[in-house]
C-alpha cells in the first residue's frame, strides 16, 4: 500500500483542517469550561482563553454548597427520567395510532395536534388549567402537561409510516392484537427516531425551570436544578451590582465570586449530563431526523 | 429480656428528653434574668398563624423560617412566615400577572414596581383603618410619613408599607470622580477639588508613569457600552455641576420644574472638559468602542489611574485590586465639580420621603388584623434589633452599654457566606418595613449594624486611610459638603415616579435612546466645532419631544407634592 505524494499532502492538509474545525467548534465549550474554573476575580481581567491561569473549584464549591441543591437535582433527573420514559413511550403509542389508516378519526385527531403547534392558550388559561386539574406543587405537573409534543408526534408517525404495512399484516396473521403489533413489531423497529426525539424530550425536561417558578414555587420540596441555579445567579448578581440590601458590609469584601464564572460554572454542570448522553444516542440521531422526514 | 431491654431504651430516651427540657427551661430562665434589653412576646403569641408570603426578589439567605432569628420571631409573635422568593427579578411580572388574572394571592406580598397590578385587581386591602385601630408602632414609627404612603389623590390610601419608615441617610461616598491612591501618594496629596485639580493630576502622573507593569497607563477611561454611557458618562456631568441625582431631569428645587439636566447651561462646560481631555488623548481611545467587559478588564489590571463611575458598576473589578493587594491601586473619591464656586450636592442630600414599594396585605389574607399586627410589631425597637442583631446572648452582648455582636459572630458575617442562611440574621431586613439607618434606640445603640464612622473605616484599607488622613478626614464622606447645605428634596426621588402615560414613556425611552448615541457624538468632536456640535444635541432633544416630557413630569411632581401636603 504505498501512497502518492498527492495523496499524503491531502491527508496532511485534510487533518490539519479538520483538528482546525474540532478546536473552533469547541472553543466557546472550552472557554466556558477554563473561566469556570479560574479564580472569578482574575476572570474579570480578561485574556483566559483555553485553559485557567489561576486554577480554582469555588464557582463549584459555591453552587453546590447551596442547601437545597441536592434535592433540587434528584427532583430534576427524575423528572428527566421519568418524563422521557413517559413521554417517548405515549408519543409512540398515539403516533402508532394515527399512523394506522382504518382509524376513522384520524385525519381530525392529527390536525388537532397540528392546531396547538401554531395556537398557544397563553400563560393565564395555561395556568389556570393547571389549577383547575389539582397539578399545583404537584410533582405530576412536570410529567402531565408537556407529555405529547405534536412536532414529535408527528415526526414519529411519519417514521411509523415508512415501515411497510406487510409487517402489521402478516403479524396479524400470526394471531396478534393491535397491542402486540405495537409493542413487538413497532416499537422495536422505531428505535432510532425515538432515540431522537427521547434526546428532546430529555433535554425539554432538564432545562426548564419556569413551570417550577408557576406551578411549584410554594412547595420548596418540589423545585428542580435548573430553578434553584437560577435562584444563585440572581443572588450573585445581586450582590456584586446592586446594593446589599441585606447588610452594610463593603460589598469588595464580602463578594466571593463573580456573576460571570458562576454562570459559567452552571453551564458546564447543566450541560455535562446531555454531552455525556449524546454519544449513545447520536447514531439514532441522524438517521431517525432524515428517515422520518422523507415520506409523507 | 426483651421486656427489660424495651423498658430501658423508653425509661433511657424518657431521661433524656426530660433532661433536654429541664435544661433548656432552666437555660432560658436565667438567660432571660440576665439580658440587658429582654424582650417581651406580643399577646398573641401563644395563637400560631402561619401567613404565606410572596416576596418579589431574590435573596441568596433564605433560611426557610429555620434559623434562630425566625425560630425568635415565632416566639415572640406567633406568626411563621412561609416566603416564596423569585427566583430572578425578570420572572416577578408575570408571576404577579398570573396572580392578578387568577385571583390566588398569598396572604401578604412584595411586588416592587408592580403593585398596580394588583392594586387594579382589587387584590390589595386598604390599610388605613387597621393601623388606625391595631397599630401603634407603625403610627409612631412612619409618623409625618404616613400621608406620604397614600396612593394617589384619586385613591388616597394606603396600600403598602414603605420598605423603610424614614429614608436612609448615605452614609459614606461611593463612586464618582475616583482617583488611584498612587497617583495621590507620589504628587504629594494635591488639592482635587475641580475638574481642572483633576486633571493635572491625571496629567502630572501620567507623563511620569506612561506604563504601568510594562503596559500603557490609561489616564481616563469612561463605560459608554449602552445604557452604561447615562452612569459614567451623563450623570457626572450633573455632579460635577452641584445637582442631585433625578436620573436624566433635574428638578428645580423651589419650582420644581423639570428639565432635561442637559439644558443646564453649566453643564456644556462639564462636556467641553471632555471634549478637551478625549482630543488632548487624555480620554482613553476605546471609550467609545469598549464592551463592559473590556472595560472591568482595564480597571482590574491596575493601569487606569482615574475613573468616573458609579461605585456599584465597578465594583467586581476594584474587588479584583483588592483580592490582588494592589491597595494604591484602588481609588478615592474626590468631590470634583467644573469650578470651585459650585459644589457638589451633599452625598446624603436630604430627600422627602416617598414611601414606594413594600410590603402589602391581600384580600386573600386569612387574618388582616393579626397580619397589621405582625407588620406593626417589626415597627418596634425590639423587632428591629433581632433582625439585624440577633438574639441577645446569642448573636450579640452589651458592653458597658454598646451593642456588639460577639467575636466569633462578628467573624462569621464577614467570612462566612452562609451567615444569614445560618442565624437569620438580615433575612427578615428587606423588604419588611425597618426603622431608618441613623435611628438610636433607647439604649442608644444604633438599631442598624455597621453604621458608625468607625464601622465604615472598618472597611477601609491601610492606604486608604493613610490618603485620608493626608486630606484630613476619616471617611471620603468627609470631603464633600454636609447635607444642610442642599435644600431638602421634597419630591423624593424622580424616578420613583411611574409613567403610566404609553405616549410619554415611548418618548422618554426615544430621548435616552438619543442621548446615549448621540453624546459620544459632543465628547469626540474637534475642538473647533463642540459649540455646533453641542447646540445640535441640545436641538435634538427638543426635537424628539422633551418639552412635551419635561411638562408632563413637572406636572406630576407638583400634584405629587401638592398631594402629600395634605
Amino acid at each position: 500500500m504505498k501512497r502518492s505524494l498527492g495523496e499524503k499532502i491531502f491527508d496532511v492538509i485534510n487533518y490539519s483542517l479538520m483538528i482546525l474545525l474540532v478546536v473552533i467548534t469547541l472553543y466557546p465549550f472550552l472557554y466556558v469550561l477554563a473561566v469556570s474554573l479560574n479564580d472569578p476575580f482574575d476572570t474579570i481581567k480578561g485574556g483566559i482563553t483555553i485553559f485557567p491561569r489561576i486554577f480554582t473549584l469555588d464557582n463549584y464549591k459555591e453552587i453546590f454548597n447551596y442547601p437545597s441543591i441536592g434535592r433540587a437535582a434528584l427532583i430534576s433527573t427524575l423528572r428527566t427520567v421519568i418524563g422521557t420514559i413517559t413521554g417517548v413511550f405515549s408519543t409512540a403509542i398515539v403516533a402508532y395510532v394515527l399512523s394506522r389508516k382504518d382509524f376513522f378519526a384520524r385525519k381530525l385527531i392529527t390536525t388537532l395536534f397540528i392546531i396547538t403547534m401554531y395556537v398557544g392558550g397563553g400563560l393565564v388559561p395555561e395556568y389556570l388549567l393547571i389549577r383547575g386539574l389539582g397539578l399545583m406543587n404537584n410533582f405530576l405537573v412536570y410529567i402531565l402537561p408537556g407529555l405529547i409534543n405534536p412536532f414529535n408526534l408527528i415526526v414519529v408517525r411519519a417514521y411509523i409510516e415508512t415501515l411497510p404495512s406487510e409487517l402489521q399484516e402478516s403479524a396479524m396473521i400470526d394471531g396478534a392484537n393491535d397491542f402486540v403489533i405495537f409493542l413487538k413489531v413497532i416499537l422495536p423497529l422505531c428505535i432510532p427516531v425515538l432515540a431522537t426525539i427521547a434526546l428532546f424530550i430529555a433535554v425539554g425536561h432538564w432545562n426548564s425551570w419556569f413551570d417550577t417558578y408557576l406551578y411549584c414555587g410554594g412547595n420548596k420540596n418540589l423545585t428542580t436544578l435548573q430553578y434553584e441555579l437560577q435562584k444563585i445567579l440572581a443572588n450573585a448578581a445581586a450582590s456584586s451590582t446592586t446594593i446589599d440590601y441585606y447588610s452594610n458590609l463593603d460589598p469588595t469584601r464580602t463578594m466571593r465570586v463573580t456573576p460571570q464564572s458562576l454562570r459559567m460554572a452552571m453551564t458546564i454542570i447543566t450541560t455535562l449530563p446531555i454531552v455525556l448522553v449524546y454519544p449513545f444516542l447520536q447514531k439514532y440521531f441522524i438517521k431517525g431526523m432524515t428517515l422520518g422526514a422523507i415520506k409523507n | 429480656m426483651k421486656n427489660f431491654e424495651r423498658f430501658l431504651s423508653w425509661f433511657l430516651a424518657f431521661t433524656l428528653v426530660f433532661s433536654l427540657i429541664v435544661s433548656v427551661s432552666i437555660k432560658e430562665v436565667s438567660a432571660q434574668a440576665k439580658l440587658y434589653k429582654p424582650m417581651n412576646p406580643t399577646p398573641e403569641a401563644n395563637k400560631p398563624i402561619t401567613f404565606k408570603v410572596y416576596i418579589g426578589e431574590v435573596n441568596p439567605n433564605d433560611d426557610q423560617f429555620k434559623s434562630p432569628v425566625a425560630q425568635k420571631i415565632k416566639e415572640l409573635t406567633g406568626v411563621t412566615l412561609d416566603i416564596e422568593y423569585a427566583p430572578n427579578q425578570a420572572a416577578v411580572r408575570e408571576k404577579i400577572q398570573i396572580m392578578a388574572a387568577s385571583g390566588d394571592y398569598p396572604d401578604l406580598i412584595y411586588a416592587k414596581g408592580d403593585l398596580s397590578l394588583l392594586k387594579d385587581a382589587g387584590a390589595l386591602i386598604p390599610l388605613d383603618d387597621l393601623i388606625e385601630k391595631y397599630a401603634p408602632n407603625i403610627k409612631k414609627a412612619y409618623g409625618e410619613n404616613l400621608k406620604r404612603l397614600k396612593w394617589s389623590k384619586e385613591d388616597p390610601h394606603i396600600y403598602c408599607l414603605g420598605l423603610t419608615t424614614d429614608n436612609d441617610r448615605t452614609l459614606d461616598v461611593n463612586g464618582g470622580f475616583m482617583l488611584q491612591h498612587r497617583v495621590v501618594m507620589e504628587l504629594g496629596y494635591p488639592r482635587i477639588r475641580t475638574l481642572r485639580d483633576f486633571e493635572n493630576a491625571i496629567k502630572a502622573y501620567y507623563k511620569k508613569h506612561p506604563t504601568t507593569n510594562g503596559l500603557p497607563t490609561i489616564p481616563l477611561t469612561l463605560c459608554a457600552d449602552d445604557w452604561r454611557t447615562v452612569i459614567s458618562v451623563t450623570n457626572p456631568a450633573f455632579q460635577a455641576t452641584g445637582a442631585p441625582d433625578d436620573g436624566e431631569l433635574y428638578v428645580d428645587p423651589k419650582t420644581l420644574k423639570c428639565t432635561f439636566h442637559y439644558k443646564r447651561p453649566i453643564e456644556k462646560e462639564y462636556f467641553r472638559w471632555l471634549n478637551r481631555m478625549w482630543n488632548e488623548g487624555l480620554l482613553d481611545k476605546e471609550t467609545f468602542i469598549q464592551k463592559e467587559d473590556t472595560y472591568k478588564a482595564k480597571i482590574a489590571s491596575g493601569r487606569v489611574l482615574a475613573l468616573i463611575d458609579a461605585g456599584w458598576a465597578v465594583g467586581e473589578p476594584i474587588t479584583a485590586l483588592r483580592r490582588a493587594g494592589k491597595y494604591e491601586y484602588m481609588y478615592g473619591y474626590y468631590p470634583v465639580t467644573v469650578s470651585e464656586r459650585i459644589k457638589q450636592a451633599p452625598p446624603d442630600v436630604r430627600v422627602g420621603y416617598t414611601g414606594g414599594w413594600g410590603i402589602a396585605i391581600t384580600k386573600s389574607c386569612k387574618d388582616p388584623v393579626r397580619a397589621i399586627k405582625f407588620l406593626d410589631w417589626l415597627c418596634t425597637e425590639d423587632a428591629n434589633i433581632l433582625r439585624q442583631w440577633g438574639i441577645e446572648g446569642v448573636h450579640h452582648i452589651y458592653v458597658n452599654g454598646k451593642r456588639q455582636f460577639l467575636p466569633d459572630v462578628d467573624q462569621a458575617r464577614r467570612t462566612d457566606p452562609y451567615f444569614g442562611r445560618k442565624t437569620g440574621i438580615g433575612v427578615y431586613v428587606y423588604p419588611w418595613p425597618r426603622l431608618p439607618n441613623y435611628y438610636i434606640d433607647s439604649t442608644g445603640n444604633p438599631v442598624v449594624p455597621d453604621t458608625t464612622k468607625e464601622d465604615i473605616r472598618k472597611n477601609y484599607t491601610e492606604v486608604e486611610k493613610k490618603v485620608l488622613a493626608a486630606y484630613k478626614a476619616e471617611i471620603w464622606k468627609d470631603l464633600f459638603p454636609k447635607a444642610e447645605e442642599y435644600p431638602v428634596k421634597t419630591w423624593g426621588y424622580l424616578w420613583m415616579y411611574p409613567t403610566p402615560d404609553e405616549d410619554m414613556r415611548a418618548i422618554g425611552n426615544k430621548l435616552f435612546d438619543y442621548v446615549i448615541k448621540n453624546i459620544p457624538k459632543v465628547v469626540m468632536a474637534p475642538t473647533k466645532e463642540f459649540d455646533k456640535v453641542w447646540n445640535e444635541f441640545l436641538k435634538g432633544l427638543d426635537d424628539l419631544g422633551a418639552k412635551k416630557y419635561e411638562e408632563y413630569k413637572t406636572k406630576q411632581i407638583r400634584e405629587m407634592v401638592e398631594f402629600w401636603k395634605k
